[in-house]
């Protein structure tokens, strides 16, 4: 059995790459070069990742190779990042990269060099139900860890074809296997947030790219100016830091922080609140576009919850399914109802900016998920 | 690094850790001693103390060479980066090699135009240990000279060289080699890193690269680094001491390498310092070898450490005519004052296993 693994230099797949090797299969490592642009204060540290991933394929003895996504990686990622922003949103480049490189390219040119599988080292599951025949993307163990918030969106053609080798690890577990087997990386920093954005942090990389307008800020109640911004992309609603809000202090500013909670984008001026219940913060229902459900819409609400993987239960259309829901990487599942456009919370949440998703969940299994408006 | 290098220079982290600039008699003793230091290291290449300009490194040093001109300048294609994107920051054009990795003297000879004003040339080639006809090429910059006298043409043009490679293997001598400018490197002749020296000759004119208290003949401002300086002196004396000594040795190590070693197209075949051995193995990839030695405790290098380390293929091997495959399959191979002997018949060996296990995984 042929697989491409995916190295990245870091730990996870430089773990998932030996596992595979243990397990006898016919393994090659395969380092996705997508982005090795340096940015101003930053080395894009692309050149080390690649030599960290190829030392560890030469020390488990496999083939190793660089694939070259990069002209892709700017059209199908960045671009579209930049779009999202532009527009106002909050978009995800991490989730936009698993659907359109790694689990797209990667795994198209994997199989026309003869790949059974590619894999991965993100902390995910795949399974099978009898009622469906597509495959299940299942959370990982590693509760702390699961990445299937970044995955909620790749092609079922892919994921039938796709071993998460540590998904059924705990994240220290991985750690302590990379030491065990000699892999320098095992102490390598991880890294955090859209990898080649990296240390610079999103707002100086928009900067680059994106021709911003410092405007005012304006309290959304009185329509007074508060103070001056950089730019409106920069920020989102329910967002409270970074507000260069200056004045008399007596009158405004009382110490009490204020929150975005509106944006005039063609006015380029942004609206604070001190009013933390503000109705722009808080909300019982959200609205997603670009649905896409792993599972077919009729079988995707099917599932009452608790869902054990192989149990066959019977596939009927079940609207306002309770199914829980995830807004953020590593955010706590919260339960809702969900008629295939809408979601419905029995509390107020703290709206999440728009552009980001929502994943939804029955159980151990990833539903599909949407994009926020 | 030597470690009678880091003796001498100890005191000057404690002891006598004053700023020699300083008014009191300690410190006037410190920038005596300093100044003594820089007598030692210009001694070694035949200049005095006061026309080294002491820099944080061979590269900063390179820099410096190229300050004052913003046209004219000619490099040799093969250089250290540090040499040809500082030229470049200066509208530097390259001059070729041949394919023995020596400069093109015909090149050259069409490239100086009445506007060149600077020629960099490395006296040994950091990848291939390419020792440069400096002396030649002086002559060529001699009779331009006179040329240009004859036709009343007044443009100055000098002779730049990093030396960086050599100071503990050859005999340096800025006269003989008929250099305006000389790059010197402390950490390459064992005595600590970020510390250099530029060699200005005293009608060359730069322009400062800091600008501050005007130490360095106002070239280089900031505190002297008095333990590098130090240690640097500490370095060249040893290094002198042994100049002979170990060109032999390496000679020796070499035929070693290249009668024990399999299977491999030798690279830098003549015109060479002893202690570089580039070597290729086709159809290998010599990354892999890299990582497969470093357990064994071999050491070795594709290209340059700083390119290696950005994912660039060697522009060195590039210019003297090696296709991609042959640049993929190339290792160097360097030794020093650290190793012996037996420390070589041990990695020739080793190298050999190393590569028949790679040829095997690959089914040859």
């Amino acid at each position: 059995m042929k697989v491409f693994v995916g190295m990245s230099g870091g730990v996870d797949s430089s773990v998932s790459a030996a596992l595979l090797v243990e397990q006898g299969y016919d393994v090659t490592g395969i380092y996705m070069k997508n982005w090795s642009r340096d940015l101003p204060g930053m080395k894009c540290p692309w050149a080390e990742d690649l030599a960290d991933a190829k030392r560890v394929a030469v020390k488990l003895g496999i083939p190793f190779e660089v694939w070259d996504f990069e002209e892709a990686y700017r059209e199908k990622v960045v671009e579209y990042m930049l779009r999202e922003f532009q527009a106002g949103n909050t978009p995800n480049p991490d989730i936009m990269c698993n659907q359109e490189i790694k689990f797209k390219l990667f795994y198209e040119k994997a199989m026309e060099r003869g790949a059974d599988f590619i894999a991965t080292g993100h902390y995910a599951r795949t399974g099978s139900l009898s009622e469906v025949a597509t495959p299940v993307l299942l959370r990982a163990v590693d509760e702390n860890k699961d990445q299937t918030y970044f995955l909620y969106r790749i092609s079922n053609e892919a994921l039938a074809h796709t071993i998460f080798p540590i998904g059924e690890m705990l994240k220290p577990d991985v750690k302590k296997l990379a030491e065990e087997k000699g892999l320098h990386n095992a102490y390598k920093k991880e890294s955090m947030g859209v990898c080649f954005v990296g240390e610079v942090g999103m707002k100086d990389f928009l900067k680059e790219y994106i021709d911003v307008k410092p405007g005012e800020i304006r309290e959304v109640e009185t329509e007074k100016i508060l103070g001056y911004h950089e730019g409106a992309i920069f920020y989102t609603i329910g967002q409270r830091h970074g507000l260069y809000i200056s004045g008399n202090k007596g009158e405004i500013n009382d110490g009490m922080p204020y929150y975005v909670v509106k944006k005039d984008l063609p006015k380029n001026i942004v609206y604070v609140s001190k009013n933390l219940n503000h109705e722009a913060i808080w909300t019982k229902e959200l609205k997603l576009k670009d649905v896409f459900l792993r599972m077919g819409s009729d079988t995707a609400f099917s599932l009452s919850s608790p869902s054990s993987v192989g149990s066959s239960q019977t596939a009927s259309l079940v609207r306002e399914a309770q199914i829980s829901v995830r807004l953020r990487h590593r955010a706590p599942l919260i339960p809702a109802k969900f008629d295939g456009e809408t979601l419905y919370f029995e509390q107020e949440i703290k709206r999440p900016a728009s552009g980001q998703s929502a994943v939804l969940y029955d159980g151990e299994i990833c539903l599909g998920g949407g994009i926020l408006l | 690094m030597d470690a009678r290098v880091l003796k001498a220079m100890e005191p000057y982290f404690l002891r006598d850790f004053f700023n020699p600039s300083a008014a009191y008699l300690p410190a006037k003793k410190v920038a005596a001693e300093y100044e003594t230091a820089k007598g030692i290291i210009a001694h070694a290449i035949g200049a005095k103390a006061s026309d080294l300009v002491i820099t944080a490194g061979a590269t900063e040093a390179n820099n410096l060479a190229f300050t004052a001109l913003n046209t004219g300048i000619l490099y040799l294609e093969t250089e250290h980066d540090s040499v040809r994107k500082a030229a470049e920051q200066h509208g530097g054009e390259a001059v070729r090699v041949l394919s023995n990795g020596v400069i093109d003297l015909n090149d050259l000879k069409t490239k100086i135009t009445d506007e060149a004003q600077l020629i960099s040339v490395s006296l040994v080639n950091n990848e291939l240990g390419t020792i440069q006809p400096l002396a030649e090429i002086a002559g060529v910059i001699r009779e331009v000279k006179i040329d240009r006298l004859k036709r009343g043409v007044k443009r100055q043009l000098l002779l730049h060289s990093d030396a960086s490679q050599a100071l503990n293997l050859l005999d340096i001598n800025v006269a003989r080699l008929g250099v305006d400018l000389l790059t010197l490197n402390s950490a390459k002749i064992y005595g600590p890193k970020s510390v250099g020296a530029l060699y200005v000759s005293h009608d060359v004119h730069l322009s400062p690269l800091t600008y501050g208290g005007g130490q360095e003949k106002g070239l280089r401002a900031g505190t002297e680094n008095v333990p590098g300086v130090i240690g640097f002196a500490k370095a060249v004396e040893l290094a002198k001491e042994h100049l002979n000594g170990n060109r032999k040795k390496y000679t020796l190590w070499r035929k070693i390498l290249l009668s024990e070693l399999q299977d491999y197209e030798l690279i830098n075949k003549k015109h060479m310092l002893d202690n570089f051995v580039v070597l290729c193995y086709n159809g290998l990839d010599a990354e892999r070898l890299i990582y497969l030695l470093e357990d064994r405790e071999v050491y070795v290098s594709t290209g340059a450490a700083c390119a290696a380390s950005k994912g660039q293929k060697s522009h060195v091997l590039k210019a003297i005519g090696l296709s991609d495959e042959q640049i993929a399959g190339s290792l160097r191979l360097t030794f020093g004052e650290a190793n012996n002997e037996e420390q070589i018949h041990e990695a020739a060996r080793i190298i050999n296993e190393v590569v028949t296990n790679e040829k095997r995984r690959l089914g040859r």
